[in-house]
């Protein structure tokens, strides 16, 4: 661990973390298939995960904060994409698309 | 002296008993016999029996010397520190005129109107709101506070109209009525404001109060002017001085026992008695008089020459309705109150008898246009010489009750403290209105009949109608020997009535006889009764001639001197064209701009906002991640 974080500038995973969650916003906002937007979603989170691994690797190694607080961000992901995907297989079943821009029975 | 315990104090009871008859005849008279009329006649009588016993405590009163009137009033309203009204009675020899006048005529209007609108609709209704009138002119001339006079001044308004538009059937009755009450109350309105003006500087409603502080000084100059004029106008709107003079022709619309009595003998004085009573205070203001004397003389005229040329007997009656008062303003003016209320009193009884006596004709003939009638003297043995009577003592014939009030009046005049002048015009004025009472005498009921069916009609009224004619006739005839100490004294009086009526800053007087004045006021009435006779007497060829003589004053005086259309022209281009400005900003900038405008604005706003909810999710994401990035920007961008 002690290579790692001598050899390599914290600075490098935030831009790794930044650069992941900018495609990810990317995706979501772009992507016209909701399961791909879902897939942009987990990128985020991920990206957001890698941050704060490095945060608590490189500032309070014996703490292990950030760790945990991944940890709780997987979990959570799984638990919404698996109802984001229920509510996508709902919507393909009753409208015959999966994309989002002809979903749009909300509008004024 | 008191008669049953009641006397001056109890001055209260007057209005109190008629108002009541009004307020039980307005819910039940339909119900009862004969519509209540007997209800009403009866509290009248009861009324009238009252007025004599508190006319027999004030000339106790009176005879003792000094006697300055008796008031008496209750804590009406109580603020303590800022405001005290005390409403209440004040008796005195004026209002003892007045109770006696109304009440009189009032009777006898009664009986009358059983006769005159029997079978009518609208009966019951008719005795309601004259007895409310009633009440209404008792509390005017009664209250010793301005404001109770505002309120019964403003009711006796509201009792004409209602009564002018009596018959609701006819839409010139209803204009008749609502145009006696708009102009009435441009009157009021400066009575309104003087009384205001008058409170204002002097802290108190109470008039004996507000004379004192006239008198005394005690209120500024400006003030005190302002307050003279305005409460000089209110007189003029009730008792029709020109300008507002138009309502009263109009309100023949209603019927006649109404003219008789609320625009011949009572309401109409209501400006006189307001001015005698608050003389001191219009005396102590410089040109009040002379604008007071002014104006009653120009109406006299105006009165006067309109009448040579009108057709309907009722308008002639009228216009010397409107002759007569203007008078009885020239006589305050110069101060003489004795006469003038002398006039008032002998004129309630002559006008009331013409009124009463046309009524009879109308009645009998179904007409009232003098191109209908002539030649009724056989017909109508009674009715025709008491209109002749009346006539005369209208005109001041001697030794008729009109000629004793205008003697005093000319008596008054010549000792007064305005110019000769206004006494030569008063000279000039009694041969025409001479002439044209004798017009229309000659034209209702002598000469050829000029509609053979009114004259085959044409009956004796029945004796409810012919008996208060009678007692009429007699009063025009002998009510002016009142002047007289002898007679005074024989009516319970300590003196005539000059002794009994009279100016407070001058006193009592005695009735002289001024020869001069007596021959030549005689000689000029019957210089223009003989003038009459030849130029309406017989087929009236003269009359004839002369109207075609001048054709452009015929039609003037005809038409009233175009007075009428002038405020119809002024209302119509400056009341109506002010009204119509104010109704295009009320609709275009309030209403459009301002109420609705915002509405719409609001509305707009909303329809603009709605087109961010297009319900597509992208559109959603981006809006949150701009939310994310300027939230970012705000909070933590300037921190670096």
């Amino acid at each position: 661990m002690e290579t790692v974080t001598q050899e390599v500038p914290l600075e490098h995973f935030i831009v790794l973390s930044t650069i992941l969650f900018s495609i990810g916003v990317y995706g979501v906002l772009a992507r016209r298939n909701a399961v791909l937007i879902l897939m942009s979603v987990e990128l985020m989170l991920n990206a957001v995960s890698i941050n704060m691994v490095a945060f608590a690797v490189y500032t309070a190694p014996t703490l292990f904060t950030g760790i945990i607080f991944a940890v709780f961000v997987i979990t959570i992901a799984a638990a919404e994409v698996g109802l984001a995907l229920a509510v996508i297989l709902r919507i393909f079943r009753n409208r015959g698309t999966a994309n989002v821009d002809e979903v749009d029975a909300l509008k004024w | 002296m008191e008669i049953f315990g009641f006397d001056m104090g109890d001055a209260w009871v007057l209005p109190v008993l008629p108002a009541a008859a009004f307020a039980v005849l307005l819910l039940i008279s339909p119900w009862l016999p004969r519509k209540g009329d007997w209800l009403a006649i009866g509290v009248m009588l009861v009324t009238f029996a009252l007025v004599i016993a508190i006319g027999k405590d004030v000339a106790d009163a009176i005879g003792d010397g000094g006697f300055h009137g008796v008031a008496r009033n209750w804590e009406w309203s109580n603020i303590p520190g800022f405001i005290e009204i005390r409403m209440g009675t004040f008796v005195d020899q004026i209002t003892l005129v007045m109770i006696f006048c109304v009440t009189f005529v009032a009777l006898l209007v009664l009986i009358y109107s059983t006769g005159y609108m029997h079978g009518d609709r609208r009966y019951g209704w008719f005795y309601a709101i004259i007895s409310l009138f009633v009440a209404a002119m008792l509390t005017v001339v009664l209250a010793d506070n301005l404001l109770m006079l505002y309120a019964g001044w403003e009711l006796v308004g509201l009792c004409s109209m209602l009564l002018i538009g009596y018959y609701n059937d006819r839409q010139s009755a209803a204009e008749a009525a609502k145009k006696a009450f708009v102009t009435t109350r441009v009157g009021d309105v400066g009575l309104l404001i003087g009384i205001i003006i008058l409170f204002w500087q002097t802290g108190t409603f109470n008039i004996q109060a507000i004379l004192h502080a006239a008198e005394s000084g005690a209120i500024q100059r400006e003030w005190l002017t302002a307050a003279a004029v305005c409460l000089f106008a209110g007189a003029c709107g009730k008792s029709a001085q020109f300008p507002l003079h138009v309502w009263l022709p109009d309100a023949m619309e209603g019927p006649t026992p109404v003219s008789a009595l609320i625009h011949a003998a009572t309401m109409v004085v209501a400006g006189v008695y307001l001015v005698a009573r608050m003389l001191p205070l219009l005396e102590a203001v410089r040109g009040v008089p002379e604008l007071i004397t002014g104006i009653g003389l120009f109406t006299t005229f105006l009165a006067a020459f309109i009448g040579l040329a009108q057709r309907d007997i009722k308008r002639v009656v009228a216009y010397s309705t409107l002759n007569s008062l203007g008078l009885m303003f020239v006589a305050l003016g110069s101060g003489a109150v004795g006469a003038a209320m002398l006039y008032l009193f002998t004129h309630a009884f002559f006008k009331a008898l013409l009124f009463l006596a046309a009524g009879s004709v109308i009645h009998a003939t179904e007409e009232q246009e003098v191109d209908k009638l002539g030649g009724l003297w056989s017909k109508m043995p009674i009715t025709a010489p008491v209109f002749v009577i009346g006539a005369l003592a209208m005109a001041g014939l001697i030794p008729l009750s009109g000629y004793w009030a205008k003697d005093e009046i000319l008596v008054g005049l010549d000792h007064g403290p305005l110019g000769k002048g206004i006494l030569i015009m008063t000279f000039i004025s009694l041969p025409v209105t001479a002439l044209y009472m004798t017009r229309v005498v000659l034209l209702t009921f002598f000469g050829e009949p000029k509609d053979q069916h009114a004259y085959e009609h044409a009956h004796e009224s029945p004796p409810n109608m012919t008996v208060p004619l009678l007692i009429l006739a007699v009063l025009a005839v002998v009510s002016g020997f009142v002047v007289f100490e002898g007679v005074g004294k024989a009516l319970g009086f300590h003196s005539g009535w000059l002794g009994f009526v009279y100016n407070l800053a001058e006193g009592p007087e005695e009735y002289h006889f001024v020869g001069w004045i007596t021959l030549l006021s005689v000689a000029l009435v019957v210089l223009g009764i003989a003038a009459g006779v030849g130029i309406w007497g017989g087929a009236a060829e003269p009359a004839r001639r002369l109207a075609a003589f001048s054709p452009l004053t015929y039609r003037l005086l005809l038409n009233r001197f175009y007075i009428d259309e002038l405020y119809q022209l002024a209302i119509k281009y400056v009341v109506l064209a002010a009204g119509q400005a104010v109704a295009v900003f009320d609709r275009a900038v309030v209403n459009d701009s301002g109420v609705n405008g915002t509405g719409e604005a609001t509305n707009f706003l909303g329809w603009a906002g709605k087109h961010a909810q297009t319900g597509k999710i992208p559109n959603y994401a981006l809006a949150i991640v701009i939310g994310v990035v300027v939230i970012a920007i705000v909070a933590f961008g300037y921190r670096t």
